[in-house]
């Protein structure tokens, strides 16, 4: 079993809506967003594509599979249209 | 029909058929002014301009409400008290139109038309007065109209001639243009164009806030457009009614500086995108998700990228919820919108940090903040070098497109009849592919340029070869040349 990550995971529209909160600290395996949001799409049943996810690492948008590191914060934003 | 006369008034029979409505105004001498007791009034005009400033102004009424007929006759000369000084009268399909059209009309020619009136009073004084002034009430002037903004030294007076200058245009009368078009139009931004096919439905209404209950069934870009320019008599105010396609975008886009974007789904968003990188114009955009919403500043000066940096293609849309399915609270496109105009304003004036770089993400419940970064992304498709797009489509010779910094290049054989297609000013090679190799050395591959040939296929293969080969800009017309003429005359 390899170390578990200590991320910080926000999540905004329809991700905070699927998942209940704004915010949360949680212990992962995933050592890039791209897994992470795999893990978390399963979990809470997301119904976002995957490629349709961009994410954001310590407040820049960042490459999905970019390394992750413990105490990291990793932002998911679904593309938004309204108006 | 306009007309003066030095008569009394008798006011003209309205006789458009099919009309709902009819609505006169009979204007009258006031036996008093201020307080004082007025005996006559002289009035006085500059006829032709009177004529053809009251002709215009009429047709502009009947075109912006729709109206069967509009009649004004004004008097000139000297006239009693209870004489009539001015008949307005419309006919519309409803009465509705009819009422606001005939209002309409008399505070344009109070404004526009000039008529000046001297006032004789009881006591033997008189004086000219100005039509329009209410008494007791400092006119309006553009000096304290903005006052309070250029007494800020970021803003002062030349900052109030700057946006005086400045061109905007709004894309999207809904909710968050609603909050960003007056906010626009108070500050003085000179010309404001205001874009929206769309009519006002009644579940705008909680958060459209220019239209009310009444509105409903009538087109946004006009009634917007009135509301702008009855907020500040001293812009130019200009509706777009029209759906904007990706041909008629750049023709739009060419008179203005700088766009906001204020629409509400992904392929307008898009669109509107390309064609302020194609255009090399910023642009103000933000999308809505319930309580929250991203905001964001385009700028083709600054290394911050473009709305196909974060998503190359465009979300298929209904992947996440719009204000109709998801549902929005009012006051969230009202934030937003009032942050688009702030964000517009700071750039004409040059003023703060503006939001080029960076994602602003708002939460009203929380009312949290988040700033990301956003980098341009080399491998953009519209910004970038990335693939796919080498070929260029009909809508670059749409009118108004800037083709100034490119370089056409013809590769069509000496032999082949060679009809061109006009593109302004821009440069126009005939280079025969068959002797590229002699001439290809002299172009400067970090420039743009537009291959073309007879059907787009020679030019197809030749510009993926040079971006092969190291030519980040070389494009190619899609259909080549035939194809561009057969189309003209669609998009002009």
């Amino acid at each position: 079993m390899p170390d578990l990550l200590q991320l910080k995971v926000q999540y905004f529209a329809v991700f905070r809506e699927q998942r209940g909160l704004g915010e949360e600290s949680l212990a992962s395996a995933a050592t890039t967003p791209a897994a992470l949001y795999a893990e978390l799409q399963a979990r809470h049943r997301f119904t976002l594509a995957p490629e349709m996810v961009r994410a954001a690492v310590n407040g820049a948008f960042a490459p999905l599979d970019r390394p992750l590191a413990s105490g990291d914060t990793v932002v998911f934003i679904p593309p938004v249209a309204g108006g | 029909m306009f007309s003066l006369t030095r008569d009394p008034i008798v006011p003209p029979v309205l006789a458009a058929a099919g009309a709902g409505g009819f609505v006169a105004f009979d204007g009258k001498v006031r036996h008093d002014h201020a307080g004082r007791t007025v005996v006559a009034l002289d009035y006085e005009a500059f006829d032709e301009l009177v004529l053809a400033e009251g002709r215009a102004l009429l047709a502009e009424a009947t075109a912006q409400f729709g109206l069967l007929e509009a009649r004004c006759v004004h008097r000139v000369g000297r006239l009693a008290v209870g004489d009539t000084a001015v008949w307005i009268g419309v006919a519309a399909p409803h009465r509705r139109e009819a009422f606001e059209a005939c209002e309409w009309i008399l505070d344009q020619l109070k404004r526009r038309v000039p008529i000046w009136k001297k006032e004789h009073f009881a006591d033997g004084d008189s004086g000219w007065i100005g039509s329009d002034v209410t008494p007791g009430e400092a006119p309006v002037t553009e000096e304290n109209f903005y006052s309070r903004q250029i007494r800020l030294n970021e803003v002062g007076a030349a900052g109030q001639a700057k946006l005086e200058a400045a061109r905007v245009l709004v894309v999207g009368a809904g909710g968050l243009g609603c909050a960003a078009i007056p906010y626009l139009a108070a500050a003085g931004v000179g010309t404001l164009g205001l874009c929206d096919f769309d009519r006002v439905e009644a579940t705008n209404l909680h958060r459209q806030v220019l239209f009310a209950a009444r509105d409903v069934g009538k087109p946004k870009a006009a009634l917007a457009a009135r509301f702008a320019q009855r907020l500040n008599p001293f812009i130019a105010v200009r509706a777009h009614g029209a759906r904007l396609t990706a041909e008629s975008a750049p023709g739009l886009f060419q008179h203005y500086d700088l766009v906001l974007d204020c629409t509400d789904n992904f392929a307008t968003k898009f669109l509107l995108n390309d064609t302020a990188v194609a255009m090399n114009k910023p642009l103000v955009q933000a999308s809505l998700y319930q309580f929250e919403g991203q905001l964001h500043l385009y700028d083709p000066a600054k290394a911050g990228g473009c709305l196909r940096c974060v998503w190359p293609e465009i979300p298929p849309e209904g992947c996440v919820g719009s204000c109709a399915e998801a549902g929005v609270l009012g006051v969230v496109p009202g934030v937003f919108g009032a942050l688009q105009a702030g964000e517009a304003i700071k750039f004409l004036l040059g003023l703060g940090e503006p939001l080029s770089d960076a994602v602003l993400l708002f939460d009203l419940r929380t009312l949290a903040t988040t700033r990301i970064k956003r980098a341009a992304n080399p491998h953009c498709p519209v910004c970038g070098d990335g693939a796919p797009p080498t070929e260029i489509d009909l809508d670059p010779f749409a009118p108004g497109r800037d083709f100034s910094r490119w370089t056409v290049v013809d590769l069509r054989e000496d032999h082949e009849p060679r009809p061109l297609v006009e593109l302004g000013s821009t440069p126009w090679r005939h280079q025969p592919l068959s002797r590229a190799a002699e001439w290809l050395a002299a172009l400067d591959r970090e420039q743009p340029h537009l291959f073309v040939c007879g059907r787009g296929l020679r030019s197809g293969n030749f510009a993926r070869r040079l971006r092969r080969e190291g030519w980040p800009h070389a494009y190619s017309l899609a259909g080549g040349v035939d194809l561009a003429l057969k189309a003209r005359p669609r998009s002009a």
